[in-house]
């Protein structure tokens, strides 16, 4: 029977299992389960938030019912946390295993494939769909960590050269300033174009902060992966449902993990027929204007500096009950680096 | 009966099918299956028909199947209604 595993020996015998099967054990997951025959921990498998990893199956456990076993009571423990549907990221080699367990392909990739179990991708397009316009149509996806007069630019600029421009923000609460602030921000500072749609990307969006990597060799670079996975699964799934055929992006020159992204954009969606669009990035006193600049004056109580990084609506946030706390948390944060 | 929180039940094994109910405003159900083309119509039959005798109307009824006979989606099905009216 599965079970988690969850004592010293177990998971001392769990990362012996993973590491056995050329993966990595990565901390950081809500369960881990595995199944014993006798004293020997035969398969093993982890799950964090709606992402399962770490599926590990002993020679002798493989190509029967054991990935099933396993699957069921991670997605058993997962429904109970409350989640609907589920991805796996894996080698390109494994998929059909998932497949045969009504896993759905999302993306196929020479180093991995992404797939869901559970239907989420189409309830999210169908939600979605009364949003979709007629078009020649764009794509912005932003965090808006929080919304700024630099974003503002981006998508006046964006907005200016298509028929509808979709503005996704990214659903992932890892940020500083919640999901539903940073999207009704954004609502508020573009409610006066009237081409703009702003929607979630829900888990369409696949970030750094939760690409497992577990699965990827030494010399692999797990970033540039992660960036390519997530700039197909736009390219094969939201775009041609917006009807975007081109996607903006802001520059910025000094930041390295942008300027790789943005190049991997360039590279990635061209082949599939969509344009990537770069925008300078509108400044302020010299220096382009950021979410990250936003933070950093939060973070030193420097607040008359950010009248000229936000928009009215974002700066009234700022100085709410809930932008205080935020505030807060960021200079706490700081004096702890 | 009335649907009023999500439940799961059932398993991914093969020859079993997983089950998930939720409350909805209407009566949706969604069938995905490795047998699909071949018999999505007869498990749609089988769960409507359970669903009909509990006089369910309304909820969001999702199923993955490995190629479940009859009686394994009439158990798993009155497990998955049994679980959504417990308080």
């Amino acid at each position: 029977m599965v079970t988690e595993l969850t004592t010293s020996g177990d998971l001392r015998l769990g990362q012996e299992l993973v590491e056995d099967s050329g993966l990595r054990f990565e901390e950081g997951y809500d369960n881990l389960v595995g199944l014993y025959e006798g004293p020997e921990l035969i398969a093993c498998g982890a799950r964090a938030g709606n992402i399962l990893k770490m599926l590990a199956l002993r020679p002798q456990a493989q190509g029967g019912a054991v990935l099933g076993e396993l699957i069921t009571e991670l997605v058993r423990l997962g429904c109970r946390a409350g989640h609907d549907s589920f991805f796996v990221f894996t080698p390109p080699q494994n998929a059909p295993s998932f497949q045969a367990l009504n896993f759905r392909l999302l993306v196929s990739h020479p180093k991995a494939a992404l797939l869901e179990y559970g239907q989420g991708l189409q309830h999210y397009l169908a939600q979605k769909s009364i949003l979709v316009r007629r078009g020649d149509n764009g794509a912005l996806i932003a965090n808006c960590n929080p919304f700024t007069l630099g974003h503002r630019y981006l998508i006046e600029r964006a907005a200016a050269q298509v028929d509808s421009l979709y503005v996704f923000v990214v659903r992932e609460d890892r940020s500083a300033f919640p999901f539903e602030a940073r999207l009704s921000l954004v609502e508020a500072g573009v409610g006066d174009l009237g081409n703009v749609i702003v929607l979630d990307s829900s888990h369409y969006a696949i970030s750094a902060v939760t690409f497992p990597a577990y699965f990827l060799k030494a010399g692999d670079s797990p970033t540039q992966i992660q960036m390519e996975i997530d700039l197909l699964l736009f390219a094969r799934h939201l775009a041609p449902f917006f009807g975007v055929r081109r996607r903006f992006i802001g520059t910025e020159p000094r930041c390295g993990t942008t300027h790789r992204y943005s190049e991997a954009m360039k590279r990635t969606l061209a082949p599939l027929g969509i344009e990537t669009v770069q925008i300078e990035r509108k400044t302020a006193g010299d220096e382009p204007i950021s979410a990250y600049r936003v933070r950093e004056a939060m973070a030193r109580g420097e607040l008359a500096a950010l009248e000229s990084l936000l928009p009215a609506t974002t700066l009234e946030y700022i100085h709410s009950k809930e932008g205080r706390q935020i505030r807060r948390r960021l200079a706490e944060d700081q004096r702890r680096h | 009966m009335e649907i009023t929180r999500k439940v799961q039940a059932g398993t991914l094994q093969s020859s079993d099918l997983m089950i998930f109910l939720e409350p909805a405003d209407a009566l949706v159900i969604e069938i995905e299956s490795t047998v699909k083309a071949q018999f999505e119509h007869l498990i749609r039959a089988r769960i409507e028909a359970v669903l009909e005798r509990h006089g369910v109307r309304a909820g969001r009824v999702r199923i993955t199947d490995r190629g479940a006979l009859d009686y394994a989606i009439e158990a798993r099905m009155e497990t998955a209604l049994k679980r959504a009216k417990e308080a």
